[in-house]
């Protein structure tokens, strides 16, 4: 169902934040902030939790490490050994290299892998700008403002305090 | 803005609040809005003279390669100057200069991100691009210099795998080049889309519609600024730097065991991998000035690559320089302390042989230019900065040669010592390479934001 | 099959002579009318087609007659190897061989173990010839008058020039080196009955004239005797290189090495010469002579021998007091010393082409008692025949020529033209012929300029014997039927003697095989003491190739020449050079590639590198270090040499050891008319020698200048000095007798041993016994198909041999020490090329072998840059199918030498010796068939096999009694670059100094 949102534009990345820590104490639902560069600070005043990324990064990079030493081993010693410059079948230290590398490889691909998962992004997805200029020089704060309620008034009270450029209304799939 | 529990969380900036201000790293304090239409700039203007000269030297540059390695594979490597002594020579010294050459890149956008250097901002980009082009140059040789390249899949034990149970030889060096590169490449591939991602969208909301717009749609996958996805994505840069930073010492040790792992004298010695690190970086850096001292002038980006950059780089170019220039010392020393007749005889020979010449214009490159770094003046100075980078490249490309060359022409057998000649096809294939390495760089700058501009936005407003 | 077809029936004859029956024809299937084709058919036609591949049209197969060895089977099998004994006609020595023959064509030579002379060794040039078989340039067939022609037809062209015989007085004349076939003397001898005029002149390139004329005067017999190198405690060559190139190198090796036993009895080798020779170089005690002062020297001896038997009759001669005025007079006399303790089991040799020289040296034999007696050093009773050279007969028959008294010239492998000094004047001599005639294979020099070609068989299409030494008879039979239409010369020469002898079928020629046996069964037979009758003895015989039939023995008297005149001549000469020292002197040398020239087109010779100088494709100037210094001259300066009869360009070569007055030059090279390899490679310099009252010299005063001009020389080693390193390891009999020194620690394994199959290959090679004269080098690259690359590849060093000879001086005075190392392949058990190859394609064989996979192989050369020893090759090109190397592998015909179980190796892969895997095969093989286990001694290398000296020994170090196990564990044994941990199963035993008898 279409809902409705409120979209305040500020030009100025400290005032921005300011609307933001306010709107969160008054207690009005912010949907999400759009920046053309990452504010320092946002999270907290958003209260988004840290990112839990890196495990996937860990269990991947796992996988990575036991894959190369589990092949390694196999084609070495189970699938053809051989004599080779007289060195034992299971050369367990000339196998570290690879080992390294495929743990680095497949964590890498891994979290980034996970990454436009978690974030839906991939080619061709439409980008949905709250206003234009969000990635060039425009921050933007929206907030849920469903019919009736209060939460729209006192939204748009507090970015206009916090020096928003305009505050204006919307309407969308969340 | 309100400091506090802020700076220890975010990662990006949260640089002790003794950080020099920002601005240092941008002249004066341009608006967002400026921001981006002076990067975008070289992108939407016609290319100028200067670029279209580089140009057309650079691709007729990569014509002659073209050739040259179509009548290699045809005739085979005999039309090289190889021999049964020296098996290698310029196909590997530049398998190697070009792979350390990518170092810089990666130690200067992971690297430099963990260590919270802001000076990064402007040129991370441009370097992660030199890295990429400059693998590729690199990932040319084991290729080509096989005596069979029509057979090279052999390397890679792929599955599923007609040839029976045969498989690779996993306690090769040259095996671990192969993993150590591609995963080099894709790291460094991966992390550089990544980080470009929000400027292309910026790119994509300037594009007036057309097949710009439709491609820098696809290719931003739909960013739009969340702040949501902006925290995420910040995690994930910080664990591809965390991951990059040892890839990037792994690659080039590894490497450096190509010749470690031997038992050729003046190969085969332990202190390579932090050697060959340490020139990487350093050759690396050499060549980063020489790209951006070209392009901040031909770009007019003085404003974003400023002075204060190239000075930072100048002394990591003199560090590290001091450091390789230490570890050709230790090298006659343990060469002496060793009292190994084929050591010692390989290093008076690399210092009075017939291949002496490339060893001393090698010390006079690597060790004794960039000592004038030590005077700010001289680190401040653009030309001689552009000097000595040019230097520099030299310098390492004739470290790898003696290395090499040096190591194999006279070794255990005299009855098998030789000589190494360069032939037109050595000579040829190694200007071949530098001319498709600056092509490539050339297209990037037209086509890509060279300069990270989300990035230099964060800094510019502190 | 009920029947085999005969090439008779399978192919139109194509012309009159008789082609041989085959064993195995076309093959059934091929004609198959009224045939069922069975599994044989089947067999028989894959293995002919393999055969016929190259032989194009020519598809015969060897002659029914030929007895193979073992003579189990007659039956040429498809990839089975027959071996056929015969007899070597590479140069006048004549060895046994047995050849390898596999689908019908002769790929290998080896020599044949079965003869007293030889005992299996072969040569460089020996083991080459069998590509000489493959030459493009030979001939076709007959040529008059420039216009190929039928034989019937050249027939009766020579017939009707050579006129009614009887009445007709002028000279027919035979020119030839050295004939010691017994049948072809009989052949000779019924022309002559035939032709009355007619006259054999005999002429060898390098003769020993001097020798037979010395022996003429002093023992009333012109020949040259029969040495026993293995009888002489002490021997003392003067200007003999008998290891390399002199009279039978391959005997004399096999002699040598004989006392080279590490022990007391160890014999002393003193060698006296101008230019470094292999023989030179492995002599215990080598003193440079200038060719002028090598009479004084032997002068010398003698009077110090003189001295210490104190002979009575030799006083006047020391009162000349030239033993103090004589170079080197402290070294003489301690060789004089050694030749004194070993009266009658020492030998006095010289190659000296001086008769005065060759006296003296005679005298001194006669007066150590070395001469005759059962077991004699020296045996004049029964000679060699292997150089009967008469030098005084070419220059007569020039002027004969000239005279218009030579009314018909047969020349049969003489090349006069090209190898004697005066080849101009005979090429000019040749237009005053009515009639010339040349068997020669290809259009040579001389053959260029005569009315009729009428080509001999090569020597491995015909039959044949040979009389090395008198009583030792070897027999030759074909191992192909002839590739082109030629003809046997001993063929020709019976046809045209044919018809007027009345005899019935005149004009049809007597086949030379039926000729050969009825030779045998009137002449040798009856010598044979043996119940057998003449069928099995001929069988025997044909199988087992040499026979020894003790004959009547030589008449000589005592010692009777006239020393004295001798020593006064050599003392009267030595003063005058005395007074006029001026210039240099020019001594020319074989070399064991290029030996007298006739070789000249076979690139594998070619590429062969000189055991001393290591250089390929061509000859050069040697010049002493110290006289080059003075002259200014360095390696690949061209110097102009000038001599009383001739002028030529070569480039400058610094040799130590080379003695300071003499420049050396090898003779062998400079041909224009040998063919498209051997052509304008190194230059001429038989003009510059001279003939001087009946002899030839090869020495010659000569004047050196720098033309100012470089040469790229062809080295295959560019660096001489082992640089201090324990490569090639020597020790002394006397520390040879201490334990102690002798126990070599083994360095700790850092892995557990790997367990091996049921064998672990290794080698053993002597440097001690290894002379350095390269028979292994070619026979290893005719047996692996190891491509010739040319002169500009070598310069590159990129050779291809898988088995070189690395040669290295201590010092570079004329005192230089020389060794020589075979060097391969070591067959690391910790390989160092094994590890770091990416794909595997080189591993170690559950044999101990390191073997390399060439169809894994992708060249990236790692390997070879991580082999300590350098051993490894990479195709740097495509050698096989490519018009910029025009060798054997990129001809339709020279292809046919290749040996089918070695894969030819293509562009971009790396090879390597693999211990010639394989013979392994087969002998494993064949031990399996007889249901037996392999027994040591039953696999033998290529290189193994070819070593006159037995150096090398292959065998199983896992069978504790194995030769090369007990070798390999005796005091002499080492691994080169032992530090390194590569734990080589390829060993050496040290080389023994002998310097402190000297």
């Amino acid at each position: 169902m279409a809902e409705r949102f409120l979209v305040g534009s500020f030009s100025e990345p400290g005032p921005m934040l300011a609307a933001v820590a306010t709107l969160r104490s008054a207690g009005v639902a912010i949907h999400d902030v759009f920046a053309p560069y990452p504010v320092h600070g946002l999270d907290q005043a958003m209260g988004i939790r840290r990112s839990r990324l890196p495990f996937v990064t860990l269990l991947a990079g796992l996988g990575g490490l036991c894959f190369a030493l589990v092949f390694q081993y196999y084609t070495a010693v189970f699938d053809w050994p051989l004599d080779v410059g007289g060195k034992p079948e299971n050369s367990t230290l000339a196998f570290v290299p690879v080992c390294f590398e495929l743990t680095v490889l497949i964590g890498g691909l891994g979290t980034v892998g996970a990454f436009l998962l978690r974030a839906r992004l991939f080619p061709g997805k439409p980008e949905q700008l709250p206003v234009l200029g969000v990635t060039n020089n425009v921050f933007a704060v929206v907030t849920h403002a469903p019919a009736g309620g209060n939460e729209g008034p006192l939204a748009r009270r507090i970015m206009l305090e916090n020096g928003a450029d305009e505050v204006d209304e919307r309407e969308g799939e969340s | 803005m309100s400091a506090g529990g802020i700076h220890t969380s975010d990662p990006t900036t949260g640089a002790a609040p003794d950080t020099l201000p920002a601005t240092r790293w941008i002249e004066g304090t341009p608006s967002l809005h400026r921001i981006t239409s002076d990067i975008s700039r070289p992108m939407e203007a016609k290319p100028g003279r200067g670029w279209w000269i580089c140009f057309a030297l650079a691709s007729a540059a990569v014509l002659n390669l073209l050739g040259m390695v179509g009548y290699l594979f045809a005739k085979g490597i005999g039309i090289w100057g190889l021999n049964n002594a020296v098996g290698w020579a310029f196909d590997i010294t530049n398998f190697v200069f070009w792979i350390g050459i990518g170092h810089a890149g990666t130690l200067i956008s992971a690297i430099l991100l963990l260590f919270r250097q802001k000076w990064r901002t402007s040129i991370n980009r441009s370097a992660e691009a030199m890295t990429i082009f400059a693998v590729m140059c690199a990932g040319l040789f084991p290729l080509i210099h096989m005596g069979r390249p029509w057979d090279a899949f052999f390397i890679f034990p792929y599955f599923p795998n007609q040839r029976g149970p045969l498989w690779v030889n996993f306690r090769s060096p040259l095996v671990w080049d192969v993993f150590a590169i591609s995963t080099y490449f894709t790291i460094s591939l991966v992390f550089w889309y990544l980080g470009m991602i929000p400027d292309l969208a910026t790119l994509r909301d300037r594009a007036v519609g057309g097949i710009k717009k439709f491609v820098f749609r696809i290719l931003s996958l739909g960013w739009n600024g969340s702040q949501r996805t902006w925290s995420r994505y910040e995690i994930v840069s910080l664990v591809l730097a965390a991951l990059a930073t040892p890839l990037v010492l792994s690659v080039h040790s590894i490497v450096s065991t190509d010749f470690a792992t031997s038992l050729v004298p003046g190969w085969h010695t332990t202190i390579f991998p932090p050697y060959f690190v340490a020139g990487a970086i350093y050759s690396g850096f050499g060549m980063v000035l020489t790209l951006l001292i070209i392009t901040r002038q031909t770009m007019h980006l003085e404003r974003y690559i400023t002075v204060n950059h190239l000075e930072a780089m100048a002394k990591v170019t003199l560090l590290t320089g001091s450091l390789v220039g230490y570890a050709y010392a230790t090298e006659f020393f343990n060469a002496w302390y060793s009292g190994n007749v084929h050591e010692r005889f390989h290093f008076i020979n690399r210092a009075t042989g017939p291949y002496a010449w490339c060893f001393y214009l090698m010390v006079l490159c690597n060790v004794l230019t960039p000592q004038v770094l030590w005077w700010k003046r001289a680190r401040r100075s653009v030309p001689l900065l552009f000097v000595v980078s040019i230097l520099v490249n030299v310098g390492m490309w004739f470290e790898r040669f003696v290395i090499i060359v040096v190591g194999l022409h006279r070794n255990f057998l005299p009855s098998a010592w030789g000589m190494f000649y360069p032939t037109v096809f050595d000579i040829g294939i190694l200007v071949g390479v530098f001319g498709l390495f600056f092509s490539l760089f050339l297209l990037f700058i037209r086509a890509l934001p060279m300069i990270a501009m989300w990035e230099v936005k964060g800094v510019s407003n502190g | 099959m009920s029947r085999r077809p005969t090439c008779d029936e399978a192919m139109p004859r194509g012309d009159g002579h008789d082609a041989p029956l085959v064993q195995i024809g076309l093959p059934t299937g091929a004609r198959s009318t009224g045939f069922e084709a069975t599994r044989r058919d089947v067999l028989s036609l894959m293995g002919f087609s393999l055969g016929a591949i190259g032989l194009g049209a020519g598809c015969r197969a060897p002659v029914q007659h030929a007895v193979p060895l073992p003579s189990a089977s007659t039956e040429m099998v498809p990839g089975v190897p027959n071996l056929y004994a015969t007899t070597c006609g590479g140069c006048g020595a004549s060895c046994g061989l047995v050849v390898k023959q596999r689908d019908g064509r002769p790929i290998k030579i080896e020599g044949n173990e079965a003869s007293p002379l030889t005992g299996g060794g072969t040569c460089a040039a020996g083991q080459a010839s069998v590509l000489s078989l493959y030459d493009d340039a030979r001939l076709r067939g007959p040529v008059w008058l420039g216009n190929a022609v039928s034989w019937s037809e050249i027939d009766r062209h020579i017939t009707t020039m050579l006129g009614g015989g009887g009445s007709d007085r002028r000279a027919i004349v035979l020119l030839s080196p050295t004939i010691n076939s017994p049948s072809t003397r009989a052949v000779l001898a019924d022309f002559r009955t035939r032709f009355p005029g007619f006259r054999h002149v005999v002429h060898d390139p390098m003769s020993l004239a001097a020798l037979r004329e010395a022996n003429r005067l002093a023992f009333g017999a012109a020949v040259v005797p029969h040495f026993h190198f293995d009888r002489a405690r002490v021997v003392v060559a003067l200007e003999a290189d008998f290891l390399g190139t002199w009279l039978a190198p391959v005997e004399f090796s096999r002699q040598w090495a004989r006392r080279r036993t590490a022990d007391g009895t160890r014999g002393f080798h003193v060698q006296c010469e101008a230019g470094l020779s292999v023989t030179g170089s492995n002599a215990d005690l080598r003193l440079a002579v200038a060719p002028s002062e090598l009479g004084t020297v032997a002068v010398a001896l003698l009077a110090a021998v003189a001295r210490r038997v104190n002979d009575a009759g030799l006083a006047a001669l020391n009162a000349t007091g030239l033993g103090q005025t004589a170079p080197h007079a402290a070294a003489i006399d301690r060789v004089a010393d050694a030749l004194a303790r070993h009266r009658g089991e020492s030998l006095v040799v010289t190659g000296s082409d001086d008769v005065a020289t060759q006296l003296v040296v005679g005298k001194l034999n006669a007066l150590l008692g070395n001469i005759g007696g059962a077991d004699g050093p020296i045996d004049l009773a029964r000679p060699s025949l292997q150089a009967q050279g008469d030098d005084a007969g070419v220059p007569a028959l020039i002027d004969d020529m000239n005279r218009g008294a030579v009314s018909a010239l047969i020349i049969w492998g003489a090349n006069p033209v090209y190898d004697h000094p005066d080849g101009l004047a005979f090429r000019k001599a040749l237009g005053r012929v009515p009639l010339t005639i040349s068997f020669a294979d290809r259009r040579d020099e001389t053959s260029a300029h005569v009315h009729a070609l009428c080509p001999d068989h090569h020597f491995l299409e015909s039959w044949g014997d040979a009389e090395p030494v008198s009583g030792h008879f070897s027999l030759a039979q074909p191992l192909i039927a002839p590739l082109h239409d030629t003809r046997a010369g001993a063929e020709s020469l019976l046809a045209w003697a044919a018809p007027a002898a009345g005899a019935a079928g005149a004009g049809k020629p007597a086949d030379h095989r039926l000729y050969l046996r009825d030779f045998w069964r009137r002449a040798l037979y009856p010598r044979a003491a043996t119940a057998a009758g003449f069928d099995d003895f001929w069988e025997r015989t044909l199988e087992r190739g040499v026979v020894e039939l003790p004959g009547p023995a030589v008449q000589t008297h005592a010692f009777a020449g006239d020393w004295q005149g001798a020593v006064r001549d050599i003392v009267t000469r030595a003063s005058r050079a005395g007074t006029d020292h001026g210039g240099y002197e020019l001594a020319l040398h074989e070399t064991v590639g290029a030996r007298d020239g006739r070789h000249a087109n076979n690139p594998w010779l070619l590429e062969l590198p000189d055991p001393i100088t290591r250089l390929t494709w061509g000859n050069v100037a040697s010049i002493a270090p110290a006289t080059a210094a003075a002259l200014g001259v360095a390696t690949g300066d061209v110097v102009t040499l000038t001599t009383e009869t001739g002028k030529l360009e070569l480039p400058a070569f610094v040799q130590p050891g080379q003695d300071r007055r003499t420049i050396s030059v090898a003779v062998g090279y400079g041909r224009w008319a040998a063919g498209k390899a051997g052509d304008g490679i190194g230059a001429n310099v038989y003009p510059l020698a001279r003939v001087e009252n009946g002899v030839r010299r090869y020495a010659a005063r000569v004047n050196v200048a720098k033309a100012g001009r470089r040469a790229r020389l062809a080295p295959a080693q560019t660096h001489f000095s082992m640089e201090g390193r324990d490569i090639v390891q020597s020790l002394t009999l006397a520390s040879l007798e201490h334990e102690h020194e002798h126990e070599h620690e083994e360095l700790p394994n850092l892995w557990r041993e790997r367990l091996h199959g049921a064998h672990a290959w290794g080698m053993s090679i002597d440097l001690d016994a290894c002379t350095g004269c390269s028979a292994c080098v070619v026979a290893c690259q005719s047996e692996n198909n190891v491509p010739v690359v040319g002169a500009e590849q070598v310069r590159k060093s990129r050779i291809m041999h898988w088995l070189r000879i690395d040669r290295y001086f201590d010092g570079d005075g004329e005192d230089a020490t020389t060794v020589h190392q075979p060097m391969m392949c070591q067959h690391c058990q910790h390989a160092p090329c094994e590890t770091v190859c990416p794909v595997l394609a080189t591993t170690t064989s559950s044999e101990g072998i390191n073997q390399q996979v060439y169809n894994r192989c992708i060249g990236t050369r790692y390997c070879a840059n991580n082999c300590p020893y350098k051993v490894r090759r990479f195709n740097w090109h495509n050698y096989t199918a490519n018009d910029d190397f025009p060798y054997n592998m990129t001809s339709p015909l020279g292809r046919l030498v290749l040996n089918p179980d070695v894969t030819v190796r293509s562009r971009g892969v790396m090879e390597k010796c693999n211990l010639c895997v394989q013979r392994v095969q087969l002998g494993k093989n064949q031990a399996l068939l007889q249901r037996r286990p392999l027994a040591d001694g039953d696999v033998a290398t290529a290189c193994q096999q070819a070593c006159p000296t037995g150096a090398i020994v292959f065998g199983d170090l896992a069978d504790a009694g194995s030769r090369v196990s007990k070798l390999l564990a005796g005091r002499r044994a080492y691994r080169v670059l032992d530090d390194l941990g590569t734990r080589p199963n390829v060993g050496y035993l040290k080389k023994i100094e002998l310097k402190e008898k000297a």
